[in-house]
């Protein structure tokens, strides 16, 4: 039997899905990003499940993306947790900030030169200021900085 | 006398002292300086019912033999008592046709093709049980009585009462053990016992290797006994000595076999049972050549010396050929073996006594010699010749127990010292001791009337029995006993009468008659002959130098030079009466040998037609003290009084003065020949453990090193280079998968 085209289309979405989310948790190094990419993945697997199961006309592959989205909820909550977790540890959403567990004797893998920074200091033109100085909440204030 | 049931008391005899020895280990350091108490009551009430049962079955046995006159003197006396089944297998056996015993009309109807092997905790009692039994535990009571004082202030004094206990227990079960199994088993407990009473002061270096080469020399022996088991196993077919309504086969030495003449096997097999026999025999009671071990022995506790290494473990290997007898009479070839390892053992050992100077190593070598003695009585193969040699057995407990506990009274009065060199005069010293210990010395050196004067004289008399097998038929043919009942006057012409008697003799009746063996066991009687004069004179030797002369104290005595305390004199003074009246006691009435004649394995008709008339030879007599007396007065030259402390007599013997002392070079020979081989073979196998097992071993731990080695370098710790990894893994996996699965 000749798989119908609407479900070589269905696997081709699931793949080139999988394959953004692959290419996205090879090349990016932010934790979320790469964590949005793993989901990419997950859904484009989800996709040919559909797919699949359209074409066998039964409903258990419908019936698995159901519960794998449901599991995915629960699966992104913790891995956001984690992700918070280690951005506190950190202060970075940088994946190589973890590199220290490597083995002890292996040398560190440095990021490439950036370019360096361009130290002019640009001048804004300012307004005239006017009226009266709004009082800033001190706490307020705390947040900004840590954000 | 048998208020209660002999059975019950023949299991309290070694459960006494197991229960005993058991308390000791329990409530040891609770009692600390009382710790003897229940080693020392549960031996005593073992005594008891030892004593109990060895007067009830002496008037059981001597009644019959006045009844009957003598006639009845060969009915077996035993009674078994089955504690529980130990082992039971079922088919394990399927006897071949020409099974020894088995009888043809018990085949015929109907015997099962396979039989049993069933080993019981069986008990028997019979009279050379009960003659064991009572010196076992008689000479363990007052041992264990003399240790109280020995052994006072030793920081192992509840272990010390605990192993004595223990050996009591072992040495009671083997006696009274009624399989071969059982006797293997208790033989292997007496030797740990041994060995851990010679090894006592285990933190004293010469005393631990004198523990383990008792241990690996008796394992020699040991191994002679295993495989004689096995042989009996396979010929027989059982290893009950009774017959038992469990088993189809009659017991090894059963009334049933015992009837029949054909009931044991001769040739090759039979000589090969009796001979690891004789092997295991060599090994417990330190024969040649396996006698090494004794006199290294001395390095334990005396009173230990005196128990085990003296009168009662190292007698186990005369009573395992006793018990025995009827197999050794079917050989006579063994049974001449036995003789000349036990004469030849006696006259070495003497020889080697003579020139010894510690006190204990004399004694050590005179039990080796006695013990030889007694094997030369038992390779006679005789009823007089195995009565003798119990008879002996008994007489010895008594005086080597007392000679060893007067040695273990010097030496603790002299500070641990028993160099004799080092001390002398001491009968003012110590007066209980000295006069106790010259009664000893005057009973092993067979001067008339103390015990050892009865016993020698009947081993030389079966000796001389069998060297002038034709003097001896007329001595007896011309004797008026009616109680032999054997003597056929229908016999032919030309031959003994005593000997032709009885058409069940056997083998032993043609080889009495043979004139070669007449030959050898006149060799060994000359022999033993000069043995005697030999352990006269070693005997009075240790005497005078250590009791006459100016008084001479080692400084190690300190304050400890007096007589020892009542608690350890006594004991030298019961033992010394026994030494004095016991030989006496049982050789004018001839309870003894009648007594044992009713022992199953005696009174078989091929030992039972050996049976001469009681007879006291005035010419043996007169050989025999002769040779002690000239002992004692060569003894008295040398060493009497004032020459107590020199070496004088050591000069005239030269160049074998050094042959002696150096005890015939046998521990260097054994040395070089065994030991330094081993120890060579061992060095080697520690060098293959260490460099090529351990090499093997540790070339395997290195492989997950070097593959961790190897790999930890991916360990990058970069999320994405894993995911790399993980991604190309995957694809593998998948693209394997095409390949596998392709149409």
């Amino acid at each position: 039997m000749n798989p119908s085209p609407l479900v070589l289309d269905g696997l081709i979405v699931g793949a080139m899905l999988f394959a953004i989310g692959l290419v996205g948790i090879l090349a990016r190094r932010n934790l979320i990003v790469m964590f949005l990419s793993a989901e990419l993945m997950l859904q484009g697997v989800s996709v040919s499940l559909v797919a699949w199961s359209r074409h066998h006309g039964d409903w258990g592959g419908h019936v698995l993306v159901i519960f794998v989205l449901t599991v995915a909820a629960c699966e992104a909550a913790i891995a956001l947790v984690i992700v918070l977790q280690a951005f506190a540890r950190t202060g970075r959403l940088d994946v190589a900030a973890w590199q220290s567990l490597r083995e002890s004797n292996l040398p560190r893998v440095g990021d490439r030169e950036l370019p360096a920074n361009d130290d002019t200091v640009m001048e804004f033109p300012r307004l005239t200021p006017a009226g009266v100085e709004p009082a800033i909440d001190e706490d307020e204030l705390l947040q900004r900085e840590h954000v | 006398m048998f208020s209660l049931d002999p059975a019950t008391l023949l299991v309290l005899v070694p459960a006494l002292p197991l229960a005993g020895a058991i308390l000791t280990v329990a409530l040891g350091r609770l009692l600390g300086s009382k710790a003897h108490w229940p080693a020392v009551v549960s031996i005593a009430a073992a005594a008891a019912v030892a004593v109990t049962l060895l007067i009830g079955l002496g008037r059981e046995v001597l009644g019959m033999v006045h009844d009957d006159h003598g006639s009845a003197s060969a009915a077996p006396v035993e009674s078994i008592t089955t504690l529980w089944q130990w082992a039971s297998v079922p088919d394990a056996y399927v006897p071949p046709a020409d099974s020894p015993g088995i009888d043809l009309s018990a085949k015929a109807a109907g015997r099962p093709e396979s039989l049993p092997f069933s080993i019981g905790i069986d008990l028997r009692l019979d009279p050379l049980t009960a003659v064991m039994l009572a010196v076992i535990t008689c000479v363990g009571l007052l041992v264990a009585i003399y240790s109280i004082g020995y052994m006072h202030d030793d920081p192992g004094y509840p272990r010390f009462f605990a192993l004595v206990a223990a050996f009591v227990f072992s040495m009671s079960m083997l006696v009274a053990a009624s399989n071969f199994l059982l006797v293997y088993v208790f033989w292997e407990a007496v030797g740990a016992c041994s060995y851990l009473l010679i090894g006592f002061w285990f933190r004293k270096p010469t005393a631990a290797a004198a523990a383990k080469k008792a241990f690996l020399v008796n394992r020699v022996g040991d191994f002679g006994l295993a495989v004689a088991v096995f042989l009996l196993w396979m010929t027989y077919g059982t290893l009950n000595f009774h017959d038992s309504l469990t088993s189809p086969v009659p017991g090894i030495l059963g009334a049933e076999r015992l009837a029949d003449a054909s009931g044991y096997v001769a040739g090759a097999v039979g000589t090969a049972i009796c001979l690891l026999l004789l092997l295991a025999a060599c090994g417990k009671s330190a024969q040649l050549p396996l006698h090494v071990w004794l006199p290294d022995a001395m390095e334990g506790p005396t009173p230990a010396s005196a128990l085990i290494h003296a009168a009662t473990m190292v007698t186990a290997g005369v009573y395992l050929v006793a018990r025995c007898a009827p197999l050794y009479v079917a050989c006579p070839e063994a049974l001449t073996v036995v003789s000349i390892v036990g004469a030849t053992t006696a006259f070495v050992a003497a020889l080697i006594g003579t020139v010894q100077n510690d006190l204990k190593r004399v004694l050590a070598y005179s039990t080796i010699s006695q013990l030889g003695f007694m094997f030369a009585s038992l390779g006679t193969g005789t009823l007089l010749g195995f009565t003798a040699a119990i008879f002996h057995l008994v007489t010895h407990a008594f005086f080597k127990a007392l000679l060893f506990l007067g040695a273990g009274s010097v030496m603790h009065s002299m500070g641990g010292v028993i160099d004799m060199r080092r001390f002398g005069g001491l009968r003012s010293v110590m007066p209980i001791t000295a006069a106790t210990f010259l009664v000893g010395s005057l009973a092993l050196a067979g001067v008339a009337p103390f015990a050892g004067f009865f016993s020698k004289d009947e081993i030389l008399a079966s000796l001389h029995a069998r060297g002038w097998p034709d003097a001896h038929a007329e001595h007896h043919g011309s004797a008026t006993h009616d109680s032999q009942a054997h003597l056929d006057l229908d016999a032919s012409a030309g031959k003994p009468l005593w000997l032709v008697s009885d058409s069940r003799g056997g083998a032993v009746r043609e080889a009495i008659s043979d004139t070669a063996a007449a030959g050898t066991y006149r060799t060994l009687y000359w022999m033993s002959l000069f043995t005697a004069f030999l352990t006269a004179f070693y005997t009075f030797r240790a005497v005078f130098m250590t009791f006459t002369g100016p008084v001479r104290v080692p400084d190690e005595a300190g304050h400890h030079a007096h007589e020892s305390p009542p608690v350890m004199t006594w004991p030298l003074v019961i033992l010394a009466v026994a030494a004095t009246v016991s030989g006496w006691l049982l050789f004018s009435t001839h309870a003894l040998s009648n007594f044992l004649a009713a022992t199953p394995s005696l009174a078989c008709p091929a030992v039972a037609a050996t049976a001469t008339p009681h007879a006291f030879h005035i010419d043996l007599a007169i050989q025999g003290t002769l040779a002690a007396a000239m002992g004692i007065v060569l003894a008295a030259l040398g060493y009497l009084g004032r020459r107590s402390d020199g070496p004088l007599m050591d000069r005239f013997l030269g160049p074998l003065e050094t042959l002696f002392a150096h005890r015939f070079y046998v521990d260097e020979v054994y040395t070089a020949l065994i030991v330094r081989p081993l120890e060579i073979l061992a060095m080697l196998a520690a060098a293959f453990d260490r460099y090529v097992i351990d090499g093997l071993v540790s070339a395997v731990a290195g492989i997950p090193l070097a593959a961790g080695a190897a790999i930890r370098r991916l360990q990058s710790g970069l999320v994405q280079r894993y995911a790399v990894f993980g991604a190309i893994g995957t694809l593998a996996i998948v693209l394997a998968l095409a390949w596998t699965l392709r149409p």
